[in-house]
C-alpha cells in the first residue's frame, strides 16, 4: 500500500511533467476540471484542479464538486502518477474506475500517454 | 462519496439508446419485416423483436451494474471467460457494428439521389453522396466534436415523436384493415419468426449506450434506459412500419425501392412531407453513424493503448486530442464497405450479417451473466435479472435458435424471387470470426509480450520505497 505522503509526491511529480509539457498544454488548452482521486485500499482521497490544461494545485482530501473520479488501489495510482504504470490496461481490465464523460476519460489517458508514451 | 458535477439524466440514456438504434436503414428493414408476414400485422413481428432484445437489455443492465465502465463488453467477457475470447468477440462486434454504415450510406445516398437527381452518372453520384457522408461525419469526430446529451435529446425525441404523429396520422386517413390480414395465408407462425429476426436489426445498437454508465450517478439507470428505449423503439416502429405499408402503393412495394419512407412521405404529404423526411433521414443516418464512429474509435485507441491492437492506433491528435487514427481506419473501412454495396447492391446481406451478429452478441452476453454469476456470486449488482436462470437461458435458447433460423432462410426481394441463401453470410461471419480468433491467440499474445520486454527496459521513475522507521 502506498501511503498518503508518496501519493502526494507522485501526484506532485505528475503536476511537473504535465505543466512542463508544451505539447500537452496545447492540446489541454481548453480542459478545466476538478478530479478526485480515490485510493480504495487506503481510502485517502486527493483533489487536483486543472485550469485550462495547467495543473493548479494538488491537495489531500476531496473538495469540490467534482468533474471526474477516478479510483485505483494505492499503489495503481501511485504508479500511474510516476508513468511506470499503464493506465488504459487496467482501466480495461476494470482495475481502475473512472467516473466521467466519455470525453473526459480519454483527455486523462492522453494526459499519460503525451507525457510516457512509452508506459 | 461525491458526486459527480455534470451527469447524465435518464431521459439522456434514453434518446442516447434509442437514437443510435434509430437510423435510415430501418425503414428500409421494417418494410422488409411487413413484406415478410402481412404488412399490417408486422408489429407483431416488431413487438416480439423489441420484447426479446428487452430481455437481453436485461442481461446487459446485470453486466453494466457489475462492471460500469466504458470497457463493457470486453470487461464482461473476460472476467467471464479470458481475455482472448473477449478480444475476438469484441473485435468481432466492433467490425460488424461498423459493417452497417455500408448499408446505411448506401440508403442515404438512395434518398439524396433521388432529393437532388442524376448529376453525372448514377454509380458515380451514389458514391460521392456516400464519400461526403462518411467524410463528413469523420471529418467532425477528427475534431473532437460531441453532440451534446441535450442536443441528443431533441433529436431523438423530435424523431420518435414525429414517426408515431405521423404513423397515427396515417391511421385516420387510409384505415387498416386487420381482419382481413389476419386470414391472410402469409400470417403464418414461420413468417413471423422470420420476420421477427430481420426485426431484431431495427434495435442494433441499443446497447452501445453501456459506457455512459461511467456518466450516471446510479448505475441502474443505464438498464432502466435501455429497456425505456427499447420500449419507444418497439411502439414508434409497430406504429409506423405499419402506417409506411399501408401509405404505399402495392407496385410501390413490390418495386424493391431503396427509399420506402420518402415515397410513403410523397404519397400521403406532397413534395413537402418528402422534404421533411429527408431531413429526419440525414438526421438519423448522421447521429446513428456518428455515435458508432465515436464509440468504435475510442474503443481502438483503448485496445492500442493496453497493446491489444498496434500501438499506432492509438495516435492523438495535438490540438483536438482525439483518436484521429483509429477514426480514419474506420473511415477507410466505412469507404471499403460502402464500395462493396455500391457494386453489388446487396446491402441486405449487411443486414443479415448484421442481425445475426447481434443475435450472438445477445447470446454472449447471456452467458456472461450465467458464468459470472458461478464464478462471482457474492459481488454487489445493482440490478439482478429476476427469475433466477430462466431469463438467461431463454435469451440463449431463443436468439441461438433465431441465428439458426436466419442463416437457413434465404433473402428475398419483394417478388419473392431468392436474392442470396443466407449461408453465405455464416460462412462470411465465420470468416470474419477466424480472424478476429487468429489475431487474439496468435498476434496479441506477440505484441504483449513485446510491449512487456520494452516496459522491462524501462527505468521506474517511482522512487525505491523509504524503509519504514
Amino acid at each position: 500500500m502506498a501511503t498518503s505522503a508518496e501519493i502526494m509526491e507522485a501526484l506532485e511529480d505528475y503536476k511537473i511533467q504535465c505543466n512542463n509539457n508544451k505539447r500537452l498544454r496545447r492540446m489541454q488548452r481548453d480542459w478545466t476540471k476538478l478530479l478526485h482521486f480515490i485510493a480504495e485500499d487506503t481510502g485517502d482521497k486527493f483533489t487536483m484542479d486543472v485550469i485550462k490544461g495547467e495543473i493548479i494545485n494538488n491537495k489531500e482530501g476531496a473538495e469540490g464538486t467534482p468533474d471526474v473520479i477516478i479510483t485505483a488501489t494505492s499503489e495503481d495510482m501511485c504508479d500511474m502518477f510516476w508513468g511506470d504504470l499503464n493506465p488504459a490496461q487496467k482501466y480495461l481490465d476494470g482495475e481502475i474506475r473512472v467516473k466521467a464523460s466519455q470525453e473526459d476519460v480519454q483527455r486523462i489517458d492522453a494526459i499519460t500517454m503525451i507525457i510516457w508514451p512509452d508506459a | 462519496m461525491t458526486g459527480l458535477r455534470k451527469v447524465l439524466k435518464l431521459r439522456t440514456v434514453v434518446s442516447s439508446s434509442a437514437g443510435l438504434a434509430m437510423a435510415t436503414s430501418c425503414y428500409l428493414a421494417g418494410l422488409y419485416v411487413a413484406v415478410v408476414t402481412v404488412g399490417e400485422l408486422a408489429w407483431v413481428s416488431l413487438l416480439i423483436a423489441g420484447v426479446l432484445c428487452l430481455l437481453s437489455a436485461m442481461c446487459f443492465s446485470e453486466l453494466t451494474s457489475l462492471y460500469p465502465t466504458a470497457a463493457g463488453i470486453k470487461l464482461y467477457i473476460q472476467n467471464a471467460f479470458n481475455e482472448k475470447t473477449a478480444v475476438a468477440v469484441a473485435m468481432f462486434y466492433v467490425i460488424g457494428g461498423a459493417s452497417i454504415v455500408g448499408v446505411e450510406s448506401y440508403l442515404l445516398s438512395s434518398v439524396l439521389l433521388d432529393t437532388v437527381g442524376i448529376l453525372i452518372h448514377p454509380l458515380v453520384d451514389r458514391f460521392f453522396w456516400q464519400l461526403i457522408f462518411i467524410l463528413l461525419v469523420g471529418y467532425i469526430n477528427y475534431r473532437g466534436v460531441v453532440l451534446t446529451g441535450r442536443v441528443q435529446d431533441f433529436l431523438t425525441y423530435l424523431m420518435l415523436g414525429f414517426l408515431i404523429c405521423v404513423g397515427l396520422y396515417t391511421f385516420t386517413v387510409k384505415g387498416v384493415d386487420l381482419a382481413a390480414a389476419v386470414a391472410s395465408p402469409k400470417f403464418t407462425l414461420e413468417n413471423i419468426f422470420t420476420a421477427t429476426a430481420l426485426g431484431i436489426f431495427l434495435f442494433i445498437g441499443f446497447e452501445w449506450v453501456a459506457p455512459l454508465a461511467e456518466e450516471t450517478e446510479d448505475y441502474r439507470m443505464v438498464g432502466k434506459g435501455m429497456m425505456i428505449a427499447i420500449g419507444l423503439l418497439s411502439i414508434t416502429y409497430s406504429v409506423f412500419v405499419v402506417a409506411m405499408y399501408t401509405g404505399l402503393t402495392p407496385e410501390q412495394i413490390k418495386s424493391g425501392t431503396t427509399i420506402p419512407h420518402i415515397l410513403f412521405a410523397r404519397n400521403l404529404f406532397g413534395s413537402t412531407g418528402a422534404a421533411v423526411f429527408i431531413f429526419m433521414s440525414i438526421l438519423a443516418s448522421f447521429t446513428s453513424f456518428n455515435s458508432g464512429v465515436l464509440n468504435n474509435s475510442r474503443f481502438i485507441y483503448a485496445m492500442a493503448r493496453a497493446n491489444i491492437l498496434p500501438r499506432g492506433l492509438s495516435k492523438l491528435h495535438p490540438d483536438h486530442a482525439s483518436p484521429w487514427l483509429a477514426i480514419v481506419m474506420i473511415v477507410c473501412f466505412a469507404v471499403i464497405l460502402s464500395l462493396f454495396t455500391l457494386l453489388t447492391g446487396r446491402y441486405m446481406f449487411i443486414v443479415v450479417v448484421a442481425a445475426a451478429l447481434e443475435c450472438f452478441i445477445y447470446v454472449v452476453v447471456a452467458l456472461c451473466v450465467l458464468r459470472l454469476r458461478k464464478k462471482l456470486p457474492d459481488k454487489e449488482r445493482a440490478y439482478k435479472v429476476p427469475l433466477g436462470k430462466v431469463i438467461p437461458v431463454f435469451t440463449i435458447v431463443v436468439f441461438t435458435l433465431l441465428m439458426i433460423g436466419m442463416f437457413a432462410d434465404s433473402t428475398k426481394d419483394s417478388h419473392g424471387n431468392i436474392l442470396f441463401q443466407n449461408y453465405w453470410c455464416a460462412l462470411a461471419m465465420v470468416i470474419f470470426a477466424g480472424l478476429t480468433a487468429f489475431y487474439a491467440w496468435r498476434v496479441m499474445p506477440k505484441l504483449k509480450a513485446a510491449a512487456e520486454e520494452k516496459a522491462k527496459t524501462r527505468k521506474r521513475r517511482r522512487p525505491q520505497r523509504r524503509p519504514a522507521s
